[in-house]
């Protein structure tokens, strides 16, 4: 018997969502209009250079002034408009911490949505880590050029951990807290505010058989929005380990998911869901609550998966890794809407759920006119393919024209 | 009852001139054409005359067809026209089924990838390839047999006995004597199964089921391979994923080729099985046939008209590879990162195709 399938992509509700590859590049899928279409790479930025090689991005999602920081394989640190990808600032850590340590590359970073250190929209609070277990906390001034930023910046650094390879960190929704762990590092948790460790976990008892697994942490996420005090850890040994702080120590849930290690863990907004996965590009959902697998996602998925992020607003996670395709799922039915090749190994991708609201506000003449300069470009691109470099250049201009276009309206927005 | 009568009716009626009867061809229609089928009879002998008897008459009309279409291609030539198209057959690697991820030579970004990954410093020629071949920990007969055909086969290949090392020990020695890359030949019931290659220091591991395995001394009129460089031949490595294979295995080899030896080694990809072959070339000029004839003619011509002609002869092993997984790093299998594993569920057509 033949078994053939036929996967029918049905399409994905309008998003967009940006990824960060092995060469450097970032790049722009959109999945547009309400025909369900499926979703394409409408902008990629940067040039293909390995030492740019993207280790870690976040996201500031929000309508007014959206901003993405990108750590980059060479020590810097750049923020981008997620809008148009125009640099706002670049700042260097690696120069300033250990000039010269090749393994001390940076393994998380944070971009601070709130206020901190009297930040406003010229300025932005980073907090990144390396993996010795350098947690660095900048401030950073950002200006509209280039050439004056990454000028003044102010730092704070402290020491996460003495020893081994720090492999995860993340910061809570309220951003008062930060979790850091690795290979031979147990999850601890720091108080940003004081710069000072609250909480650090311990490794579980020997099993039965006297055999001690050693701690290697490879993901963490915490749980819930409003909460703190409940996260969860994935590790080496393809387990998956539910801690509460309040509680004890030790984890409160823990369970085994296939047979590689875990690397990627996402969290649902409803609490209790999470979405795994692990190294031989297997995804699936479990309930913490109980530790029950909810179900698996199941498609041609054949590389290591990287980076799991959940839509804030629509039932659709995205996925990318070693296979080099971003794919979005549906959370209901975990059925695969549709997977967009990328062409290389993609480190990280994020959500940029705001963007269809910051369209509308761009007024409808305007829009018709960028939109006139799209299709020019796009006739553009068919034509002289081969000048890519060339013609990129060309699209920035365009995407600064609209930029502008979009600041007067939102001047006009708020007069 | 009257079902059979009515089949043997049928035979029998194939001997008989066809009879304009109505009743009869009403009574066919109603039963449809499945009645027709030599199988449905049951006397062997009837069965059999029929059978043969079909075949012959579809051997006729193949023959004609074949005639018919040679005469307008002739007809075409001389009237100098466009000869009718040829025929393509069908196969399953030319109904493949697409796959965005295929190579196209204008892709940018490709040749990016390619400039930093891990064969580059190999296939620039800034390192030349050394290579580990070890066995798995139990090895006999065959297994030794075959890595001393891959010695003669891949030049600055050094086979190191594998003892009780871990193979993680083994990969941190070879990185620190410099090599380029491991291969362990994995035995089983003193046959060898399976091929692990390691690129080194941080390359990919690619893990290779190894079937229909012949030795050199096994196959007929083979040759004595030379200890010159080799040429390398890949074809058919088409997908990203084809591309890395491809890469990884052209690392294993120097790449500027001795052509005096008239060594080549073959890696063919075709329905994700690599074929390997290794080959001795000659070219040699003879006298043609057809102008032979000519010569004796006119035999004051000093030199008679000769064409050079290729000749092949097989030395070293012959076997075939399918790739099970692709590793990201070194070997570890507990906690490795892949690239590509092959899982069930990725086989949903025989047409798909992963390199």
């Amino acid at each position: 018997m033949p078994r053939t399938t036929t996967v029918e992509s049905s399409g994905c509700p309008p998003l967009r969502a940006l990824t960060f590859d092995i060469l450097g590049l970032i790049k722009v899928v959109e999945a547009k209009g309400e025909q369900k279409e499926a979703p394409k790479v409408v902008e990629k930025w940067g040039e293909p250079d390995a030492s740019r090689c993207v280790l870690a991005a976040s996201l500031v999602d929000r309508e007014f002034d959206p901003l993405l920081g990108v750590a980059r394989k060479s020590g810097k640190i750049e923020v981008l408009s997620p809008v148009n990808g125009d640099v706002r600032a670049s700042i260097s850590i690696e120069s300033q911490n250990h000039p010269g340590s090749a393994d001390n590359s940076i393994v998380g970073l944070h971009l601070f949505k709130g206020e901190r250190l009297g930040s406003s929209s010229r300025s932005c609070n980073l907090l990144t880590c390396t993996s010795k277990g350098q947690a660095n906390m900048t401030y950073v001034k950002m200006s509209k050029s280039l050439e004056d930023s990454g000028g003044e910046s102010t730092q704070t650094t402290w020491n996460v951990c003495g020893s081994g390879s720090i492999l995860c960190s993340k910061v809570d929704a309220d951003e008062s807290y930060a979790l850091f762990g690795g290979k031979g590092v147990e999850v601890n948790i720091w108080d940003l505010n004081q710069c000072a460790k609250v909480w650090s976990a311990k490794s579980p008892a020997k099993n039965s058989l006297g055999i001690f697994t050693p701690t290697w942490f490879t993901s963490a996420t915490f749980l819930c929005k409003d909460d703190h005090r409940k996260f969860v850890a994935g590790t080496n040994s393809h387990q998956v380990r539910l801690y509460d702080i309040s509680a004890q120590r030790r984890p409160v849930v823990s369970f085994d998911f296939r047979e590689t290690p875990i690397k990627a863990v996402a969290e649902d907004v409803d609490g209790h869901t999470i979405y795994i996965g692990n190294g031989s590009g297997d995804l699936a959902s479990f309930d913490i609550r109980t530790g029950q697998l909810l179900g698996s996602f199941l498609g041609k998925c054949s590389g290591s998966i990287r980076s799991i992020v959940k839509h804030p607003e629509l039932p659709v996670i995205a996925s990318c890794g070693l296979d080099s395709y971003l794919r979005i799922w549906d959370v209901k039915s975990r059925q695969l809407l549709s997977a967009v090749f990328l062409k290389q190994h993609l480190n990280s991708v994020v959500f940029d759920s705001k963007f269809s609201t910051r369209e509308a506000q761009v007024p409808p003449q305007q829009q018709d006119t960028y939109e006139a300069l799209q299709t020019e470009e796009e006739e553009e691109k068919t034509v002289k393919r081969k000048k890519a470099s060339k013609e990129h250049s060309g699209s920035k201009k365009l995407k600064t024209k609209k930029k502008s276009k979009r600041s007067k309206g939102d001047g006009n927005d708020i007069a | 009852m009257g079902r059979k009568r009515n089949l043997s009716e049928d035979g029998g009626r194939e001997d008989e001139e066809e009879k304009p009867m109505k009743e009869r061809r009403v009574k066919e229609k109603q039963e449809g054409r499945e009645s027709m089928r030599p199988s449905m009879i049951k006397n062997k002998e009837k069965r059999a005359a029929v059978h043969a008897k079909l075949k012959q008459q579809k051997k006729v009309e193949k023959r004609k067809k074949v005639k018919a279409r040679e005469a307008a291609e002739k007809k075409a030539l001389e009237l100098g026209e466009e000869p009718p198209p040829k025929m393509v057959p069908r196969t399953i690697e030319n109904t493949r089924e697409s796959d965005e991820t295929v190579c196209l030579p204008d892709d940018e970004e490709l040749f990016a990838g390619n400039d930093v990954d891990e064969f580059s410093a190999v296939l620039k020629n800034e390192r030349s390839p050394k290579i580990l071949i070890t066995t798995s920990r139990y090895n006999s007969t065959r297994g030794p047999a075959f890595i001393s055909d891959l010695i003669s086969v891949i030049p600055n290949a050094h086979y190191y006995k594998r003892g009780t090392y871990d193979l993680k020990k083994i990969v941190q020695y070879a990185n620190e004597k410099e090599f380029t890359s491991v291969i362990v030949v994995h035995t089983n019931r003193r046959e060898p199964d399976a091929l692990l290659v390691i690129g080194l220091p941080d390359g990919p591991t690619a893990h290779f089921k190894l079937s229909k395995l012949m030795l050199r001394k096994d196959i007929k009129n083979h040759g004595k391979p030379t200890s010159h460089k080799p040429e390398l031949v890949l074809t058919n490595f088409t997908t990203r994923l084809g591309h890395r294979v491809g890469r990884m295995i052209q690392s294993l080899f120097p790449q500027d080729p001795e052509f005096r030896g008239r060594r080549v080694v073959t890696f063919h990809n075709q329905r994700d099985f690599i074929f390997f072959r290794h080959h001795r070339y000659i070219f040699e000029t003879k006298e043609s046939k057809q102008k032979e004839s000519k010569g004796k003619k006119s035999k004051d011509e000093k030199n008679p008209p000769e064409r050079t002609i290729a000749r092949l002869q097989e030395c070293g092993p012959r076997f075939t590879l399918k790739l099970i997984s692709l590793q990201h790093g070194t070997f570890d299998t507990k906690g490795g990162e892949y690239e590509w594993v092959h899982k069930p569920e990725m086989d949903t057509s025989r047409r798909r195709f992963f390199l």
